[in-house]
Parts: structure tokens; C-alpha cells; sequence
């Protein structure tokens, strides 16, 4: 396996105001690795992730995408997008177009390809999330946790380098978190490169190779989940711990 | 060339006293039609919210006819139309009638509406601490239902004062009818461009609330 | 009540009157539809370009939006047909009439389409942005569709109150229905032609307002 880093994140700062949410991050993310974020409401994880893909604009920093710099002011922001991938907490489907179309329009739009290719893309993807039978409903017709999965194929579709996923399971309810997570573990088998921010810390454990401990703007401890679930060396982190566990 | 033409102030100054009564006599449409307006278009609404099916429909009968006829063709038959029964009201009055009976129409689809969107839970509080019907209503859900319903009954107050310069056809001197008999003493549109002027300076700061209150409403 | 019916319910004079009228509705259909043509799609297309991030843009849009919304349609109709030849610009009566209401409609049907926009969840346009589209591609795909139904039921509204305006062209003698009506009842001395005017305007705009009503009915059903 190369080692060539996808995502080179380097001092990211982020201030609302007067307010500094992100106070100098650093994160390299190799390809192929999927990193997890945990931390505690307001602890600047979700503003991180979405100033990955610009949707937030960082106040300073660098990031870089397999070399190309994603903040530079000459940066061309549509084609760095599509090649990463976002998953909203909310999903974000259009509601007002089909499942299908919701994928097929990026695809068409964005990467200009014909209505046949493009469907016939969206099927293939659809058919990944274990959704085919549901290329023609829309949003509204489907629960969540469906709802969720045409999201995570909308994004796949574009091929991204790397898939950010925003609380992909924080609107669900408990009985539906699992299919999402299982389309995750499937990428994960894939070798898609994935940062997901998460609450589910059973899935963290599993799924992770690295674990990252946001706290207050800072990365407060990283490391692998065996490490840091069994001797976590911060207090932030153990008490997120006891916390989330109920330990 | 084009200031003489259009921003001639010899010719405001000509013919001001002539513009300036147009002007009072307009606030005095207004200031007639737009209470009685309201008044009349709260009490229908009421009328619907407790009445039975059959007053019920003959509420949409009412709002609906006016709300279909324009103003205009109201005001023509009223004016030129009811002489001939011997009703003989006036230009003033027959601007008067025409514009409240629209108005009205309006104002009372509104209130209808404000009161509609209280939820049933509001009456069951009033009639369960003894309150008859027509007290809460009154009380209870006539305040409610209006400050719900601020910024369209300010829209269409709007609409109505604006809707008084065509008063102007039945040659009741108003602010616009002024303007059109001004310009032809001075052979030139200063004073239409004058009392265009005017109505945008004093409606202005109206019709920017009025898009402030609807916003707020849809983001609600 | 013989009275009223000879004058406003005379059916001889209704019958005489009736095919000049027709002439008139025609005319008064052909403006309320140039009308709703031109000022819906200029609306459109104005909140379209409001929602590009420049101020160079969304100045002047809203304050063309303001001052159509603040000038009486009869002054804006009179202005362009007395004022605007004194700047060597002359509009026949119904083009007058077509472009006053039209600029009205347009300031108001774009305070709609702009609601609706207004309205669409921030995670519409963020979902778009991430998958790369455009800014142009991500309003006509995806937050148009339903901000526009969004916006049908105050749009109706408004076509309707400004359509009913078509009446005004009479001021600016403009053939159509009210002024035949005036005509008419001049010549004959009864008031019947006005009857039949006003049931014809009826005939128009009461199924507009009925259907009105019922987009209203059925929105405040489905939530």
C-alpha cells in the first residue's frame, strides 16, 4: 500500500467573531485510512470537517488534496468538491427529485455525463447501498436511514478521493443506525479514505484506524482505538469516555 | 433638455396649490376608507366565525364577488351606474363605497385566515372557564389571530391607498387627477413625475416594512 | 324591482351590447396574458440574479422591486403613456398599460420566487456545493423547483390583484372591456353594459380566486 497522504490539514484556525472555534489543527490522513473525530458538542469537530471542503471558510491555515491546495484563493473549488465526498447530518436529499435524480444531477452537471451513463452510475450506486429497488421514490417516500444511504451513494458517485461524513447517524432513529453503518463498513473493506465525525463509539472502536480527540478547537489526543479506548491519556478524553459509555 | 422637461420646478411652483389640495384630499380618502375598511372586514370575519355553514358561505360569496371585480368597474358602476335608480352619491362617496367594499374583502379573508390558523385548543380554554363563544373570540382569539396576520393587513393597506388614484376617472380631484389637470396648464409632465415622486417618498418606508413583516412570517 | 331589472338587468340592451364586448373581453384576456407572460418571467429571472452574491446585483433589483411596489399602478400607467414621449418614448395605449402592470408584476411575483428561495434549507445548497455544482446550476436545479411551489399560492394572489388592473387601460383609452362598457351605457343611457362588464370581469377572475382559495385550502392540509 502507498503511503501518500490524501488530506494534508496544517494550523487550520476558524473564528466566528471574536469566538475562535479551531485553534490551529493538524491532520494528515493517508490513503485508504479512515480517521475518526470525537468530542463533545461545540468542541469544533463538525466546523472542522466542513471547512475541509471550503463550505465553511477557514480563517487560516493550509489543506491540501493529494498535493493541490484546497485554500488557495486560485484554487478551483467545483472540481476539488467533487472529489470529496460530504454526508450531512440532515441528508440534504432534493426533495423535490427521485433518488436516481438526486444522484444523477452532480453527476450530469458536474461531471458532464451523459443522462444514460449517469443512470446507469446512480443504479450501480444505489445498488451498493442495497437500494436499487428504490431508484424511482423520493426522499419523502423513504425513512431515514434509506434516506441516508441514497445521500452516501450521491456522494460515492462523484468517485471521491475521500468521503467526509458529518453525524451520518445523529438524526436516525436507533433502529435504522445500523444500515447506514453497514454501508460504511463496506467502504471501509473497499479502502475508501473516510473522516467521519461520530457519536457511535462501538463503531468508532470497530471501523477506526485512527482515533482523533477534539476538545475546545485543539486536537487533544490521537491515536489508534485499542489505545485510546483502553488507556486514554487525557482527562478530556476520559471523561468523553465515561461519559458516552455510561462507565 | 431633460430637466426642463421632467423636473421643472416653475411648474410645481405654478401649479401647488392646485397638487397640494389633491394631495389632502387623497389623505382623506384614505384616512376614511382604510378604518371603515378594517372595521368592516373584522366584523364580517367574526360574522364567519361563528356563524353557521350558511353564513359561512355567504362570507366567501361576499369576499370572493369583490375580490374578482377590479376596483375600477366597482367604482364605474357605482358612479355612473346607480344615478339611474336616483342614488346620486358623488364622486366622493362613490370612491368611498367602491373602495371599502373592495377593501374590505380583503381585510376580512385576512382576519378570516388569522382566525382559522388558532388552534382549536384556544376556543375549548375559553368556553371551559365560562367565556361565551362571542367573548372569546373576542378576547382570546381576535388578538391572537391579528398579530399573526400584521403584515399581510398592512399590505393590503397599502395596496388599497394606492389603489385610490383611480378616483382619478371618475374626476374626483384626488392627488393623481390633480397631477393629470396640472400638466395640462403647464404643458409638461413635471407634475406627474411630481406626485410619482411623492407617493414613492411617503410608501416607501410602508412597503419595506410590509416585505420585513412577510419575510419574518416565512422564516418562521 | 321592474326598475332594477330594466336598467341593470336589460336583456335586449345586454344582447345588442354583448358582441362589442366580447371584442373588449378579448382584448382585456390578450393583457392580463402578455402581462402575466412578461411579469412572471421577469420576476423569475430577477430573483434568479438576486441570489448571486454581488451587491452590485441585488441593489438595483430591490430597489426596482421598491419602487414598483410603492407607486400606484394607475400613476406608473400614466406616467409611461403622458410623461415618457416627452423623453421621445411612446407606447400605445395597451403597451402602456402592459408594461405599468408588468413592472408591478414583476416587483411583486419576484418578492415571491425570492420568499421561496429565502425559504430553502441551508443543507440544499450545501449538499449541492459539495458535489461540486455551480452556483447557476445549483439555483435552477436545486432550490427553484420548490421555492417556485413554494411561491404559488402568493403568486396567484398577486397575478390576480395586478391582472385586475387590465382595467386601468380604459384611462389610458385602451378598448378593452370597462371601456366598452362606459361607452356603450353612454350611448343607450342604461347601465346594463356595466352589469355585463362587471359579470363578464367576474367570469375571468372568480374561477382565479376560487382556485386561489383552494391552493391555500389544500397547503394548509398537507402540512
Amino acid at each position: 500500500m502507498t503511503s501518500a497522504p490524501v488530506l494534508q490539514i496544517s494550523d487550520l484556525r476558524k473564528s466566528f467573531g471574536s469566538e475562535e472555534v479551531l485553534k490551529g489543527v493538524n491532520l494528515t490522513v493517508q490513503r485508504g485510512e479512515v480517521v475518526v473525530l470525537l468530542g463533545s458538542s461545540g468542541s469544533g469537530k463538525s466546523t472542522f470537517l466542513r471547512c475541509i471542503n471550503r463550505l465553511e471558510e477557514p480563517t487560516s491555515g493550509s489543506i491540501t488534496l493529494n498535493g493541490n491546495s484546497v485554500t488557495a484563493s486560485n484554487a478551483n473549488l467545483r472540481t476539488l468538491r467533487k472529489q470529496i465526498g460530504m454526508v450531512f447530518q440532515s441528508f440534504n436529499l432534493y426533495p423535490h427529485l427521485t433518488a436516481l435524480k438526486n444522484i444523477t444531477l452532480a453527476l450530469r452537471l458536474s461531471l458532464g455525463q451523459t443522462r444514460q451513463a449517469a443512470e446507469e452510475q446512480a443504479k450501480h450506486m444505489l445498488a451498493q447501498v442495497g437500494l436499487a429497488e428504490k431508484a424511482h421514490a423520493h426522499p419523502s417516500e423513504l425513512s431515514g436511514g434509506q434516506q441516508q444511504r441514497v445521500a452516501i451513494a450521491r456522494a460515492l458517485a462523484l468517485e471521491p478521493q475521500v468521503m467526509l461524513f458529518d453525524e451520518p447517524t445523529s438524526a436516525l432513529d436507533p433502529e435504522l443506525v445500523g444500515s447506514v453503518l453497514e454501508v460504511i463498513r463496506l467502504l471501509r473493506q473497499r479502502h475508501m479514505t473516510m473522516v467521519i465525525v461520530t457519536h457511535e463509539l462501538g463503531f468508532a472502536r470497530e471501523a477506526a484506524d485512527r482515533i482523533i480527540m477534539m476538545d475546545k478547537g485543539e486536537i487533544v489526543e490521537e491515536g489508534p482505538p485499542e489505545q485510546l479506548f483502553t488507556a486514554p491519556k487525557h482527562p478530556r478524553t476520559r471523561e468523553f469516555l465515561k461519559h458516552f459509555t455510561g462507565r | 433638455m431633460f430637466l426642463e422637461n421632467f423636473f421643472d420646478i416653475n411648474a410645481i411652483i405654478y401649479t401647488y396649490p392646485l397638487l397640494l389640495d389633491g394631495f389632502l384630499l387623497t389623505v382623506k380618502l384614505v384616512a376614511v376608507i382604510v378604518p371603515a375598511g378594517i372595521a368592516l372586514g373584522t366584523i364580517l370575519a367574526l360574522i364567519y366565525a361563528l356563524g353557521g355553514w350558511f353564513t359561512k358561505a355567504g362570507f366567501i360569496l361576499y369576499v370572493d364577488t369583490f375580490r374578482s371585480l377590479p376596483p375600477l368597474v366597482l367604482l364605474v358602476f357605482i358612479f355612473y351606474g346607480l344615478p339611474f335608480l336616483g342614488i346620486q352619491l358623488g364622486s366622493f362617496a362613490s370612491a368611498v363605497l367602491a373602495l371599502v367594499l373592495n377593501g374590505s374583502s380583503y381585510y376580512a379573508e385576512i382576519v378570516r385566515a388569522g382566525i382559522v390558523a388558532i388552534p382549536k385548543g384556544q376556543w375549548d380554554a375559553g368556553r371551559a372557564t365560562g367565556l361565551t363563544r362571542f367573548q372569546t373570540i373576542v378576547y382570546i382569539v381576535l388578538p391572537q389571530a391579528v398579530r399573526n396576520v400584521v403584515g399581510p393587513l398592512l399590505g393590503n393597506t397599502l395596496e388599497l391607498t394606492k389603489a385610490t388614484s383611480i378616483c382619478s376617472v371618475v374626476a374626483l380631484p384626488e392627488f393623481l387627477r390633480t397631477a393629470q389637470i396640472a400638466q395640462s396648464h403647464v404643458y409638461n409632465p413635471t407634475p406627474l413625475v411630481f406626485v410619482a415622486l411623492v407617493y414613492l417618498i411617503l410608501l416607501w418606508p410602508l412597503a419595506r416594512l410590509v416585505s420585513r413583516l412577510e419575510r419574518g412570517i416565512a422564516t418562521h | 324591482m321592474e326598475q332594477i331589472q330594466y336598467y341593470y338587468f336589460n336583456l335586449p340592451i345586454m344582447r345588442d351590447a354583448l358582441p362589442t364586448m366580447l371584442h373588449g373581453l378579448g382584448l382585456t384576456v390578450l393583457m392580463a396574458l402578455t402581462t402575466v407572460a412578461m411579469g412572471v418571467g421577469a420576476g423569475l429571472l430577477l430573483a434568479i440574479l438576486r441570489s448571486y452574491p454581488s451587491r452590485w446585483i441585488r441593489w438595483p433589483i430591490i430597489c426596482f422591486v421598491d419602487v414598483f411596489r410603492s407607486l400606484p399602478q394607475l400613476v406608473i400607467i400614466i406616467l409611461i403613456y403622458f410623461a415618457l414621449p416627452y423623453a421621445g418614448i411612446e407606447f400605445s395605449p395597451f403597451w402602456s398599460t402592459v408594461l405599468g402592470l408588468s413592472l408591478v408584476l414583476a416587483a411583486f411575483a419576484q418578492e415571491s420566487f425570492w420568499a421561496g428561495i429565502t425559504a430553502t434549507p441551508r443543507g440544499q445548497w450545501e449538499a449541492a456545493t459539495a458535489t461540486g455544482l455551480s452556483h447557476t446550476a445549483t439555483v435552477l436545479f436545486v432550490v427553484l423547483p420548490p421555492a417556485i411551489k413554494t411561491s404559488i399560492p402568493s403568486l396567484t394572489n398577486r397575478i390576480i390583484a395586478v391582472t385586475k388592473g387590465t382595467a386601468l387601460g380604459s384611462a389610458v383609452a385602451v378598448q378593452e372591456l370597462l371601456a366598452h362598457a362606459q361607452s356603450i351605457q353612454s350611448v343607450v343611457a342604461n347601465p346594463s353594459p356595466l352589469t355585463l362588464g362587471a359579470l363578464l370581469y367576474m367570469a375571468i377572475f372568480a374561477p382565479m380566486v376560487a382556485f386561489s382559495r383552494w391552493l391555500e385550502w389544500r397547503y394548509r392540509w398537507s402540512r
